[in-house]
């Protein structure tokens, strides 16, 4: 079969708490760290407005994921110190449990790990020179699970979690994660099952950061447009500067999307900074 | 020098439910679990991320000094990761 759906999304873990109460309560520690930002702090509106426009972002994701019936959906994220610290950060991991859980809050997850792909991506990388680490057990966390809450609430199929290291330096540059994302469509050509994908993370933001707060919505605008025309193959050339400059380092996990998508042109694109710490940024491509 | 051992600490403040009830209880001893250097123990001991992170705290990692402080210790945050 082949790549049938491509999908990137935000995983700001405020896009799954509840605007009120629970904002409130993230805020209130997002602006200890960052005491400069509270003047930009959004009122109980402006959090409902951002959940509203995030769900109907979602909504249109997981419509296109839907029409394209896949049989697997992988989801290319970053970890962030839950299952790697500094005794070993893998540059690229493909899991190989045979299933996956996690928690965000009141939320639980339980998903099957399609395992047969994993094996295949890993060993295709073997043969190409690209040489994933692995391992058989890990833990989801809102990396993943924020945007599966939207997009595949319910396991009606299994998932193949994908690691990329864009928390710790030194991290991939864009071109090595394009490439990453060009092998997995060389997979999913081979394979017998129709393979979705999902990159998780970004946009700009700065977490655990001096400039913590800040978000670069200019750089974010100008990937966004790259990516309605079809052009993600230039963000390959962007230097790793480039991108930690504008606080995109998780732009890596959609970089190896664009290595699955190629030239094509993303179906849609929507973006809203949510005023505290993140630019939310969701995009879908049909395929 | 290698600050492991402090991201250490913190990594198990977040992710080891017996290192942070032992850590509320008494921080002093929990530290003494791990090799720290003065510095590093005065710096957690402030509960103070940014300080950790000038000792080479990953800023990830340095954010979980603020489980231990009285007025955060019921944040919603702390119920993902």
């Amino acid at each position: 079969m082949a790549l049938v759906a491509a999908l990137a999304a935000s995983h700001a873990p405020n896009i799954l708490l509840e605007p009120g109460a629970e904002w409130e309560d993230f805020m209130e520690l997002h602006y200890r760290m960052a005491p400069h930002g509270a003047s930009s702090k959004p009122s109980l509106d402006a959090q409902q407005r951002l959940r509203r426009e995030a769900e109907q972002a979602f909504a249109m994701l997981r419509a296109d994921l839907q029409a394209a019936s896949p049989d697997v959906l992988i989801v290319v994220a970053n970890d962030q110190f839950v299952n790697f610290s500094f005794n070993n950060i893998p540059t690229f991991f493909v899991t190989l449990a045979d299933e996956v859980k996690g928690q965000f809050t009141r939320h639980k997850f339980h998903y099957r790990v399609h395992k047969e792909l994993g094996r295949a991506v890993l060993n295709a990388g073997m043969e190409k020179g690209i040489d994933f680490s692995f391992g058989e057990y890990v833990e989801l966390q809102h990396t993943q699970v924020v945007p599966l809450y939207f997009v595949l609430p319910e396991p009606t199929i299994p998932i193949l979690p994908i690691y990329v290291n864009t928390w710790v330096d030194p991290i991939p540059t864009p071109r090595r994660c394009y490439q990453v994302g060009e092998l997995i469509r060389a997979v999913a050509a081979a394979a017998r099952e129709r393979v979705a994908i999902l990159g998780t993370g970004g946009l700009s933001h700065f977490p655990g950061s001096p400039r913590i707060g800040e978000i670069d919505t200019q750089f974010d605008h100008k990937l966004l447009e790259l990516l309605r025309e079809g052009k993600g193959r230039r963000l390959a050339d962007f230097s790793l500067e480039q991108i930690l400059q504008a606080g995109d380092s998780e732009f890596l996990n959609w970089m190896v999307v664009l290595g699955c998508v190629g030239d094509a042109k993303a179906s849609e694109t929507f973006y809203m900074p949510d005023h505290v710490a993140t630019g939310w940024g969701f995009v879908s491509w049909k395929l | 020098m290698s600050a492991y051992e402090l991201n250490r600490l913190l990594f198990d403040l977040k992710m080891n439910a017996e290192t942070y009830n032992a850590a509320l209880a008494d921080l002093n001893a929990v530290m003494q679990r791990y090799d720290l250097t003065a510095e590093e123990q005065e710096g957690l001991g402030a509960r103070d991320p940014r300080k950790l992170r000038q000792l080479g705290a990953h800023g990830m990692l340095a954010l979980y000094i603020m489980r231990l402080h009285p007025e955060f210790r019921g944040n919603i945050y702390w119920t993902q990761k």
